[in-house]
């Protein structure tokens, strides 16, 4: 489990034009995806999502910091043939066929005419694009575009694969499509870094995530640490209630369906002991599990709060 | 150097897109065919002011083309950020810069030698004469183009096309003039210091196109000059060494620009 990509303490200002001072949009970043993970990057509008994967990219140029991928400095070049990348919003030049363009770019990146001509009929019917193949961009829709531009990531079988939102602009059932595609990736232990604002999405397909806030990394690690929560509990009824429900201390909480409480961590043991002697069975106690959207604003909310001040 | 041919090959593909070059191809040969209908004095001098005629129009041709392709490519990939994707691969800034300048260079190249066919065409259709000699007049004006065309790149790592059409322009003009104007500017005593001070260094530093400019001798038929291969060879090192000095800054600043 080699870490493929590290950055740390990564800053970038742009500049907003003469006499006006620059604004940051990375403050001290630091961030570690390991080798097979499917990463997701979390955050606001205008966190530095962007901004991160376009300094990995080589296409911004940080401030401080250093960022390392797959063993090397961003700014290599011979990495890139080892990455896939797809932009926020991806765009083309439209009067191209996706053949054409993805021979274009398999071409810059350095691969056989073999090799592309193998791998365009494979790629294209990997995203949904397979009878469009010869059809000009310019009569393609966005969710369409956003399809060439996930084949056009993949094009040189990455080893790391960086998605800047890429199931922005699509169907369901593309949002569908894109999950299995990452899950394949998975399974091919390619590793993925993806930005997003679906969150039920990057529950379900991440393993690791980090959460950006501000330009800083505000919380970050595997995603059943992060969602199970330290201070409260889950405890689940053996049956349905029966009985009057006993009095209980006032951070405890009902569920709507009445078999379910949750329950703080400094009052959990009173509170089992009540039900216990109302004669009530437990069946199970565990951490409770937030939804990562819980999580989310919990970590999001305060970081803006001291942002204003 | 293969990514280098790919981005070059790329311009071109995308430049047969483009309306502004048909525009322009189409516009110029019309026109030379026209140039029989230009009144003319003497019967004597009119092959003469036929050949200079249409070689004016392919060097407007050529610099509008050039100066318009350069300014408008990185600012167009840039905006429609089409050039993420490129950029992406193992493609580095510089080669990127220079496959898109050699890319221009090549349209310009392929419009000057249809417009050498026409001309040779349309002399021999008019006057009954093979005029292989504008080839040499057609070669500086690919020269000149060059310069052009890596000013009006420079300037587009960091404006619009619009401005570095208008830019480059500024840029024709001084340097056409410069030889007779700034080296004026500069001796005059009579001028502030600042001025006579900026007048020199624009005089030395810049380019004197004026001396690509050989359509006139070449367009009468070089029975007072002779453009040898001596002069062909300078005019082209000093173009390949101005061209040179304009696109190294450029591919320097490209490089250290946020995309
Ligand atoms: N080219 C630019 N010039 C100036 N400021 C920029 C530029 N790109 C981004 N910024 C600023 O940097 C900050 C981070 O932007 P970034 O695009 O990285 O956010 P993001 O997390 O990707 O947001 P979103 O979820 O909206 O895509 C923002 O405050 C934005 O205004
Ligand atoms: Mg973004």
């Amino acid at each position: 489990m080699g870490t493929v990509l590290q950055i740390e303490g990564l800053r970038k200002s742009y500049a907003t034009g003469r006499r006006r001072p620059p604004r940051p949009a990375l403050k001290g970043l630091d961030l570690e995806v390991r080798r097979g993970s499917v990463f997701g990057l979390l955050g606001p509008n205008g966190a530095g999502k962007t901004t991160t994967l376009k300094v990995i990219m080589g296409l911004v140029r940080p401030d401080a910091g250093r960022v390392t991928v797959l063993g090397r400095q961003a700014d290599d070049l011979s990495v890139r043939s080892r990455i896939g990348f797809l932009p926020e919003q991806p765009y083309f030049e439209l009067y191209m066929t996706p053949r054409r363009l993805l021979t274009y770019y398999g071409r810059l990146a350095g691969m056989s005419s073999e090799r592309i001509r193998e791998r365009i009929p494979y790629l294209l019917n990997l995203v949904g694009l397979g009878d469009v193949t010869d059809l000009r961009l310019e009569k393609f829709s966005k969710g369409m575009l956003q399809r060439v531009g996930l084949a056009q990531a993949l094009l040189n079988r990455p080893e790391l694969v960086i998605l800047d939102e890429p199931s922005s602009g699509l169907d369901p059932l593309g949002k569908i499509e894109v999950k299995e595609i990452l899950d394949g990736l998975r399974r091919e232990g390619v590793t993925v870094l993806l930005s997003s604002h679906q969150l039920s999405e990057v529950e379900e397909v991440c393993d690791r995530v980090a959460i950006i806030s501000g330009g800083e990394n505000v919380a970050s690690g595997g995603l059943d640490d992060l969602l199970r929560s330290k201070d409260e509990f889950r405890v689940v009824l053996a049956g349905p209630l029966l009985v009057e429900k006993p009095l209980l201390p006032p951070s405890a909480s009902w569920s709507s369906d009445g078999r379910t409480l949750y329950v703080k961590r400094e009052s959990l043991s009173r509170v089992l002991r009540s039900l216990i002697d109302a004669g009530i069975g437990v069946e199970e106690v565990a951490p409770r599990r937030m939804t990562l959207e819980e999580f989310f604003l919990s970590r999001v909310k305060p970081a803006r709060e001291g942002e204003d001040v | 150097m293969y990514s280098l041919l790919t981005v070059a090959w790329g311009v071109m593909q995308d430049a047969l897109h483009r309306k502004v070059f048909y525009a322009l191809l189409a516009f110029t040969l019309i026109l030379i065919l026209l140039v029989p209908l230009l009144p003319t004095a003497e019967v004597g001098v009119q092959l003469d002011l036929a050949r200079e005629a249409a070689l004016g129009l392919a060097s407007i041709m050529a610099f509008l083309m050039a100066v318009i392709l350069a300014a408008s490519i990185l600012p167009g990939e840039m905006g429609r950020r089409t050039i993420y994707n490129a950029l992406s691969r193992p493609v580095g800034r510089k080669i990127y810069y220079l496959g898109k300048l050699l890319g221009v260079l090549a349209v310009l190249a392929a419009a000057l030698i249809l417009n050498y066919l026409v001309i040779l065409a349309f002399l021999a259709a008019k006057f009954r004469v093979f005029s292989p000699g504008t080839a040499k007049a057609l070669f500086t004006i690919f020269l000149e183009g060059a310069v052009l065309a890596s000013v009006s790149m420079l300037a587009s790592v960091h404006f619009g096309p619009l401005v570095c059409v208008l830019l480059t322009g500024l840029f024709y003009v001084v340097c056409h003039v410069k030889g007779d104007f700034l080296y004026r500017a500069m001796v005059d005593v009579s001028n502030p210091g600042a001025l006579r001070g900026l007048a020199g260094f624009l005089y030395y530093v810049l380019p004197n196109l004026e001396r690509l400019n050989i359509n006139e001798t070449v367009a009468h038929g070089e029975r007072v000059f002779r453009v040898g291969a001596a002069e062909l060879l300078l005019l082209t090192g000093l173009a390949v060494c101005f061209a040179a000095v304009f696109t190294g800054i450029g591919m320097y600043v490209f490089e250290r620009k946020d995309l």
